[in-house]
């Protein structure tokens, strides 16, 4: 049947788009236990976690800022996870890509209870954007609430991370 | 008359927020984002406010698929007659927790509502107000509060109404911040703007200022003074970016006056405003959450001179258990304090109470849980009962006897 294969061809190539697509913008939903999965997964490794909101005004400024830190230091690991609804999900993919963060790990508040969500990240945070956390290997960590200043993210990532610029 | 429960009335008030998905464009080249930020809007809208009258009717007022509908229950919310639309074209109107639509009855048996109408781009809104004069029945049209059009924030305001028929609002305002920033100056924070109506709410003077450089997103509280002059109470950004709390008596000359010094510096969005409530002995009592290093957590204060000093602030909830959203209710001596905190399975509003205008206080008691998502709890009172109120996603909205009024 020779209409099979174009056919097969064109819907593998649809899908392969589809799929990198995917990859590229998808935002998974945070549930209960989704932050006992992200410390897992980055055990041992150091890594910037930042908490953000569409409503945040403050938060547009940090997002601005971690753009550019990912862009200078691509080793940099950065997980980021709004606080918003997954019926948000386009919007929060497009302010990602604004900022150049369309492909880093991205999670979005996927259970409309978010004290519960709140209290598994951390039960110090009162739900104040934009709120961040510097992981560093050993597992210990520092929250920042409020506007981070570069420097001191800089100066974290060198110690941290290592201080390996993006060859650009 | 077709009859709906409290809770059947509300859940449905959030359930349907979900159906208006579907409206989404397909195919569409590049991300629009006014439309996108609309769908954000029609998130489940969880918070309602409510009132009783003289009569102690309960109204209630919520929105729902872009309307304000208000409600009135003659059994204490067991039942709830058919709802009334306040505005007849649909509109974004905002209802999380910080930022709810508000209703207060006159003693001539007006209803007031307002809310906030938010615009397409991200953190713009107006501020709307419509009035009834026939017992809810019919509503005018809503107006816009906001004298300034320019598409910036005109948000989260407070409503009053005093004996004289004069009608109060205040809410946080960014034409001030806009300004600036069109001459390349930098303005910090919103500022908190008012406007008053001598004519029951049928027109509005001018607006005008009553604080430079507020917080952006933290709820405005106003109370009534004996003297029928309305208290504003919210978060202001002191100095640099100390986010604490001011209050100003709207009499037309007084100044801001600072009330709490937690001295949180935060470059940040708490969404988390104060409360506060003038008893009819003229104490205002004052309720707030701050998360600065050394002062974290909820705390009272009172003022037995209209606002001029303040009480040492009394800390109260329980700090591991992230207590939050205070809301505080005054009769006479009687007041009361509720808040919300999770103990690592469900939401707890807890509160408690005091006998003598605020000197002293009994152990918090647990009012109401839940396991899920929730709104802020409110309190209100007819004159005999102390009820809060609390929309829950699980149970809907529930109004539970928290104590005798006084």
């Amino acid at each position: 049947m020779g209409v099979h294969r174009p056919f097969g061809a064109w819907w593998l190539a649809a899908l392969l788009f589809a799929a990198t697509a995917a990859q590229a913008g998808e935002i998974k939903p945070f549930v209960p236990g989704s932050m006992k999965s992200i410390l897992a997964a980055h055990q041992g490794k150091p890594f910037i976690l930042g908490l953000w909101s569409l409503s945040c005004v403050h938060c547009r400024d940090d997002l601005r800022l971690l753009g550019k830190l990912v862009g200078k230091y691509p080793a940099v690991d950065l997980v980021l996870v709004a606080t918003d609804t997954p019926a948000e999900t386009a919007a929060l993919a497009s302010t990602l890509k604004q900022y150049g963060l369309q492909r880093r790990e991205a999670w979005v508040f996927g259970d409309d209870f978010s004290e519960r969500l709140r209290f598994e990240i951390d039960r110090n945070w009162y739900g104040e954007l934009p709120r961040t956390y510097f992981i560093a290997a050993a597992g210990d960590s520092e929250a920042v609430s409020g506007k981070l200043d570069a420097f001191h993210v800089e100066q974290w990532v060198r110690q941290h991370v290592g201080s390996a610029r993006s060859p650009r | 008359m077709k009859r709906a429960t409290l809770g059947t009335l509300l859940l449905a008030v959030t359930l349907s927020a979900s159906a208006h998905e579907n409206h989404a464009g397909h195919g569409a080249a590049k991300p629009d984002v006014g439309k996108m930020w609309q769908d954000m809007l029609k998130k489940p809208a969880l918070s309602p406010s409510a009132a009783f009258d003289a009569e102690g009717r309960l109204w209630l007022a919520a929105a729902k698929d872009g309307f304000l509908l208000v409600s009135r229950s003659d059994d204490k919310g067991k039942t709830f007659g058919t709802p009334v639309a306040v505005n007849r074209v649909a509109e974004n109107i905002a209802a999380d927790g910080e930022n709810r639509p508000k209703i207060v009855l006159g003693n001539n048996g007006a209803v007031y509502v307002s809310y906030t109408s938010s615009l397409d781009k991200p953190f713009t809104g107006n501020v709307r107000f419509a009035r009834s004069l026939d017992g809810g029945r019919h509503f005018s049209d809503p107006i816009t509060v906001n004298d300034n059009l320019d598409i910036v924030t005109h948000r989260f305001e407070a409503l009053a109404v005093n004996g004289k028929g004069q009608v109060f609002l205040a809410w946080l305002d960014k034409r001030d911040q806009a300004a600036a920033a069109k001459k390349g100056e930098k303005y910090t924070g919103a500022a908190l703007y008012a406007a008053v109506s001598d004519d029951g709410g049928a027109s509005f003077r001018p607006n005008f200022k009553l604080a430079d450089h507020s917080c952006e997103c933290c709820r405005v509280a106003m109370g009534m003074d004996r003297d029928g002059i309305p208290v504003a109470f919210w978060r202001q950004v002191f100095g640099k970016n100390v986010r604490d709390h001011a209050l100003v008596r709207l009499d037309g000359k007084s100044q801001p006056v600072r009330v709490s010094y937690d001295n949180w510096e935060t470059d940040s969005c708490p969404h988390h405003g104060p409360s506060l409530s003038i008893a009819a002995d003229g104490v205002y009592h004052l309720a707030w959450f701050d998360n600065a290093p050394a002062r974290r957590g909820l705390f009272y204060a009172r003022s037995t001179d209209q606002g001029k000093t303040f009480s040492a602030p009394l800390a109260f909830g329980n700090l591991d258990a992230q207590p939050a959203h205070p809301f505080v209710l005054a009769a006479d001596k009687g007041v009361a304090v509720a808040w919300k905190e999770f103990d690592g399975e469900r939401s707890v509003v807890h509160a408690m109470r005091s006998a003598d205008g605020g000197v002293t206080w009994s152990a918090p008691r647990k009012l109401a849980s839940t396991a899920g998502g929730s709104d802020h709890p409110l309190l209100i009172a007819d004159k005999e009962q102390v009820y809060l109120l609390w929309n829950t996603l699980r149970e809907g909205v529930q109004l539970i006897p928290a104590g005798a009024a006084d």
